[in-house]
């Protein structure tokens, strides 16, 4: 019988494969010119050991997420490997464990500086007519306490010390912001056109390399022949932060910065070493998508934060746990430098910058640490976020924080008038504000970004740009997945895995047919169905699914 | 007071009552690298963070910060006779961080035993070593005695 007739479709491609061969073989006389030349071109030498592979295969990682077109397609291209999300160390802004300032320095690559007053670029900052500035604020501030204390709510059982704290604080900070706002506004008219948001959500996600890998990473190591020798080498860690400051101020332009990126490079700016798994401070691991969220979504002109004001109602509960005072100093320290790179982040992040490739230019934001009534000031530039595999120990850039004294802004309050009101806190809260926000001359502040589209919101099919927002604001929801991440439960564990007592089941489940949930990609699913009666007049099996956009 | 359960006593009968704590506390060698002011424990099922805390405190007069405890499961295996599944119990596992500053060094419990293990892993390794020679020197000559050279 002819095989013809057995398979149409073995023939077809039997006879396509013979026509390309008859074809070179015709041309190749007339080819031969073009195909050799004087001298010979050999591709490049590569190093091919492993760790160079590795290397490699970073950079096509991180030129891939840069090419990436808009500030969505970018978050949507780092999430890729993972359907599930990454296994990620979760910093809480209100849980801070004990002795863990090193720990937040080395995620963070972050130089702290401790000073009594602001840094010396503030000194430079003149300060008049504080005394008009300081009525309008003392009496902003008796209204408010005054009327916060009348509230019905506060004096309710069900509100616990804690948020006591925090909804006084709030508000006073408010009240203050208003106040300066309305004072400052004449003689710095770069306040008009800022924004500010009340309670943002703060959500970051980078990676951080360079710790020791635990002891289930050892095993699976140590099992593998070739994976022997790599037994002990540092692994790459995600973390991840979730905040809510109580205010946040920001504008069009950054802020200036405090030291010179060359400043930024000297190598006695000191970072401490964590090396052990994050866990042994009691830190936990969850599931989540890299989500960056600075408190605004994709498309905001004010990209760039100035001031953010946060709560320190948690310390209050803390301090029963661990009544250590210089610990609790150290937790303030810990708060902010995780607040404010956190932050700089996730703004890093809208401006097409990642935790894969590096800001061009330093960044700059101001945190104030209060309950209304201590008042911590912190000035943080951020001048790298590239932090991932051997980053960071070689990455010569550190990132700043200057982190000032506690001072309180008054003793108290006696017949309706304030004792001991401190003006050199007032001073300070001025300075931040009256620090312009100025443009960068000569600096592209979005180069990673596409020209013609920045956004998703720029492209001009309307399909795509419903797509991938849908997709974008799935990955920053946290909602979780319609079907959850499989799991070995107990007894298959006991009688499948470790035991091979149930050999006559059907092997159906995952660990028995060699699959990996985990590793699921973030494309490893079917595109949407389209009902038959929306989709065009095709035949029946055609244009069932949705089209889709990956980067 | 312990709560194990003895022979009732009989006159006559042998003074069973030997009262052991239940509450027992096992400093032991840390799995994961810690820092060094964080010491690991095995402990009794029963007792809570708080129990762990009073414990070292008011026993032993260590200050303690923090206490994270956990049950590890314990590890099955197949009895040798007859094939069915045997679990080990629970074991509760305390993680005691100590103030800042102080630090905690697991002792080395049996140095001389140590040094002879060590004696004799040299020992064997200069015997894996003689014969790998020998190997290489015969190499040429399969199937040769020992003894046929020098």
């Amino acid at each position: 019988m002819n095989i013809a007739r057995l398979n149409r479709n073995l023939t077809s491609r039997i006879l396509t494969k013979s026509r390309s061969l008859a074809t070179t073989a015709v041309t190749a006389p007339q080819q031969e010119d073009d195909e050799y030349s004087a001298t010979p071109q050999y591709p490049p030498i590569l190093d091919l050991s492993v760790e160079k592979k590795l290397e490699r295969k970073r950079a096509t990682k991180s030129d891939e997420i840069r090419n990436a077109k808009t500030v969505e397609e970018k978050q949507l291209k780092i999430n890729m490997p993972r359907y599930y999300g990454f296994k990620s160390f979760m910093f809480f802004e209100e849980h801070i464990p004990y002795n863990s300032l090193s720990l937040a320095q080395h995620v963070t690559r972050t130089h702290l500086i401790k000073t009594k007053d602001l840094p010396e670029y503030y000194q430079n900052i003149d300060v008049e007519d504080l005394e008009i500035i300081s009525k309008d604020v003392q009496e902003t501030l008796l209204m408010e306490i005054d009327g916060i204390q009348r509230q019905h709510h506060l004096k309710n059982a069900d509100f616990t010390d804690v948020q006591k704290e925090n909804y006084l604080g709030s508000s006073i900070v408010k009240s203050i912001n208003r106040a300066l706002n309305n004072v400052l506004v004449h003689k710095y008219p770069h306040i008009v056109n800022n924004e500010m948001d009340l309670d943002p959500r703060i959500e970051s996600s980078w990676v951080v390399g360079g710790m020791d890998p635990d002891e289930s990473i050892k095993k699976m190591r140590g099992g593998h022949e070739f994976l022997k020798q790599f037994k002990n080498d540092p692994v790459d860690k995600t973390f991840s932060y979730v905040g809510s400051p109580s205010l946040t101020i920001r504008a069009e332009l950054p802020l200036p910065y405090v030291l010179s990126p060359s400043e930024a490079d000297n190598p006695s700016l000191d970072v401490p070493f964590f090396e052990y798994d994050p866990r042994v401070l009691g830190m936990g691991v969850e599931y989540r998508h890299a989500a960056n969220i600075p408190g605004f979504w994709p498309g905001d002109s004010h990209t760039f934060g100035l001031t953010s004001y946060l709560q320190t109602g948690h310390l209050l509960e803390r301090v029963k746990h661990f009544p250590d005072v210089n610990d609790t100093k150290e937790a303030s320290h810990h708060q902010a430098i995780l607040s404010s790179y956190a932050w700089l982040h996730s703004q890093a992040n809208h401006l097409g910058f990642t935790t894969f490739n590096d800001i061009t230019y330093p960044m700059v934001t101001q945190t104030v640490l209060t309950n209304g009534k201590d008042f911590q000031f912190y000035i943080y530039q951020l001048n790298t976020i590239l932090l991932h595999s051997k980053n960071t120990t070689e990455n010569p850039k550190r990132n700043i924080c200057w982190a000032s004294d506690e001072y309180k802004l008054y003793e108290g309050i006696q017949e309706g008038k304030l004792i001991g009101f401190n003006e050199e806190v007032l001073k300070n809260l001025v300075k931040l504000y009256s620090n312009a926000p100025s443009e960068r001359l000569g600096v592209n502040l979005r180069p990673y970004l596409s020209q013609e589209e920045k956004l998703a919101a720029d492209y001009e099919d309307e399909d795509k740009r419903r797509w991938l927002e849908k997709e974008y604001k799935f990955l920053t929801s946290n909602r979780p997945r319609l079907k959850e991440l499989d799991e070995v439960y107990a007894w298959e564990k006991i009688y499948k895995v470790d035991h091979k007592t149930r050999l006559m089941d059907k092997k159906r489940r995952f660990f028995e047919l060699f699959e990996k949930p985990w590793t699921r990609t973030l494309d490893a699913r079917l595109p949407e169905y389209i009902p038959r009666a929306l989709r065009p007049d095709l035949p029946r099996h055609k244009g069932r699914r949705a089209k889709e956009y990956w980067p | 007071m312990s709560t194990r359960w003895y022979p009732i006593y009989q006159k006559t009968g042998p003074q069973l009552r030997v009262f052991l704590p239940n509450f027992w506390m096992k400093l032991i060698r840390t799995t994961e690298k810690q820092p060094k002011n964080i010491v690991q424990f095995s402990c009794s099922m029963q007792m809570t963070q708080f129990d762990i805390k009073n414990y070292l405190e008011k026993i032993y007069n260590v200050k303690t910060v923090d206490i994270r405890t956990r049950i590890a499961l314990g590890k099955t295996r197949k009895d040798p006779g007859n094939g069915y599944v045997i679990k080990e119990d629970d074991a509760k596992y305390a993680y005691v961080t100590l103030p800042k500053g102080e630090e905690f060094q697991f002792p080395d419990l049996y140095p001389d035993e140590n040094k002879d293990k060590e004696d004799y892993e040299k020992s064997l390794e200069q015997t894996k070593q003689g014969y790998k020679d020998y190997l290489e020197k015969n190499k040429g000559r399969p199937g040769m005695p020992g003894w046929f050279t020098i």
